[in-house]
């Protein structure tokens, strides 16, 4: 992985959401490459190479996709079954952050091979825990896929 | 029942006679009579036609032409008919009545499939609203906590306070949010009843509550419970908010006393937890189990009003009853039953039962 690498992929349509996050990931020094998809589609084409992202290759896949559920266009189900069914990006960590902690959603979510599930906390104090955690984990602790992981087989 | 038979037989015989002799309309009302009493008997038609038979042997007997006796037969025909009618008029008002029975019955079954949708969609419309509500709350809460981090300098003493009293007004709807999904969540969710030892999950739901009593004097009285049918997640969720509750509420106790135990009512058991707390005044009673209903001040005793609601959502949910007894400043008592269960796969079992 080249130094300039995408660390993290937030995908979240909350502009106030994308700064409460991006504050906490920042303070706790664990990423500072995040890049940011307003919705379903912008996550796709960024995690497949594709449209404004042709230029990306698949092994350089960011360590960890932070991937709300309610997204404008495609949302957050669509793009985990689109990531989890395609040998190319299946390897990448991803972890739902979700308002929603409904059943269905829980069950969905497992069942597309998301690798965590988080509720987002009302408060911020817990919040930012959540998100330190996660990055420590992720970023930190866990082994990541090596390239080819992402290669078709 | 033969007495009244030949009892009839000889009345029909009589009111025939009578026909015959008059042939007007008023004799017939004999033929109605008759009717009337065979349908009060509970006679089957077959049973007075061999009535009339009987009957029509003999007044033939007494016709001397061939054309009488065609005469008189077709006439006592002609009063059997007519003594059939109260079988008629019964059969049509049977039949207008199923009819209406069976149109009630749909207007009924209707009106269940209404509310089961209308139900469905609050409980829908709930789950999304606190949903949505979570995220501006979040806003709220975090953009005035790094206001409070990071631009502390140039606000003055009261801004602190003001920011802490935004951030305690977010918890606070936080907690209610989180406590209204679950509620929503509950009345969503099928039971999976099985058979229980209250015992047990009692002892698990004071395991649990250890934090709460650090510190604390408490004489506990519990006696043997039973065990039961239901949903045991649901029913130690049940047993944690009384206990809980009853924790709570007599934390100003110099003493505190709390029992679990069961008495009966109609042969069925009833479980109750008592405490001697600061209780509450009867007159509040029906505000008891309503959501967000809350009989006391917040800095006297916190709570969002959902605890309650939750057991009663549950007991009901087991087709049981709940209800409570107190007086001010000498605690309370929680009382449940446990009736049939919602069983899972009810609804369907009863639909495939309708359609065959």
């Amino acid at each position: 992985m080249t130094r300039d690498e995408i660390e993290i992929l937030l995908v979240e349509d909350s502009p106030e959401d994308v700064e409460l996050t991006l504050h906490a990931l920042r303070r706790e020094k664990l990423a500072n490459r995040i890049e940011v998809a307003r919705d379903g589609e912008e996550a796709l084409n960024f995690l497949f190479c594709r449209g404004p992202y042709a230029g990306r290759r698949f092994e350089d896949a960011p360590r960890l996709v932070l991937l709300d559920l309610k997204l404008p266009k495609v949302d957050g189900m669509e793009v985990l079954r689109a990531v989890k069914g395609d040998l190319r990006t299946k390897a990448i960590p991803v972890v739902i952050l979700t308002a929603s902690r409904e059943e269905r959603d829980l069950v969905n979510g497992y069942h597309l091979g998301a690798n965590g599930y988080i509720q987002k906390p009302v408060d911020f104090d817990n919040f930012r825990n959540v998100v330190k955690q996660l990055g420590l984990y992720w970023l930190v602790v866990n082994e990541p896929p090596p390239p080819r992981a992402f290669q078709p087989r | 029942m033969k007495a009244a038979l030949s009892e009839l037989a000889e009345q029909y015989e009589l009111a025939l006679e009578d026909y015959l002799a008059s042939a007007g309309e008023a004799a017939l009302e004999g033929a109605y009579r008759v009717g009337r009493r065979a349908l009060a008997d509970a006679l089957g038609v077959m049973e007075l036609s061999a009535i009339h038979r009987e009957a029509l042997g003999r007044v033939l007997r007494d016709c001397r032409t061939t054309e009488e006796c065609a005469r008189t037969a077709a006439a006592a025909t002609g009063f059997f008919a007519e003594s059939l009618a109260p079988y008629e008029m019964a059969l049509r008002g049977f039949r207008e009545s199923s009819e209406q029975l069976r149109l009630a019955n749909e207007a009924l079954e209707q009106r269940r499939s209404e509310l089961a949708a209308a139900n469905k969609e609050l409980e829908a419309f709930t789950y999304s609203v606190s949903h949505d509500l979570r995220a501006p709350l979040r806003h709220v809460d975090g953009f005035s906590k790094l206001l409070l981090e990071e631009c502390s300098e140039g606000l003055p003493e009261e801004a602190h306070r003001y920011l802490t009293e935004v951030r305690e007004g977010t918890r606070r709807m936080g907690q209610m949010v989180d406590d209204l999904l679950k509620l929503t969540r509950l009345g969503r969710s099928e039971l999976s009843v099985q058979l229980t030892g209250l015992n047990s999950l009692l002892k698990e739901v004071l395991h649990d509550l250890k934090p709460e009593l650090e510190g604390r004097q408490i004489e506990w009285r519990l006696s043997q419970l039973p065990f039961v049918e239901c949903d045991p997640a649901l029913m130690k969720q049940v047993l944690a908010n009384l206990l809980s509750n009853a924790l709570k509420f007599t934390r100003l106790q110099e003493r505190t006393v709390i029992e679990v135990g069961m008495t009966t009512q109609d042969g069925s058991p009833v479980i109750f937890v008592r405490d001697n707390g600061v209780g509450f005044s009867m007159k509040y009673a029906d505000k008891l189990f309503g959501v967000f209903q809350r009989l006391h001040r917040p800095e006297d005793f916190e709570g969002t009003g959902v605890g309650l609601a939750t057991v009663q959502r549950i007991v009901h949910k087991h087709g049981g009853r709940v209800w409570a007894e107190a007086e001010l400043n000498k605690g309370a008592t929680f009382y449940f039953t446990l009736g049939q269960p919602e069983r899972q796969g009810m609804e369907n079992n009863s639909k495939a039962g309708g359609a065959v």
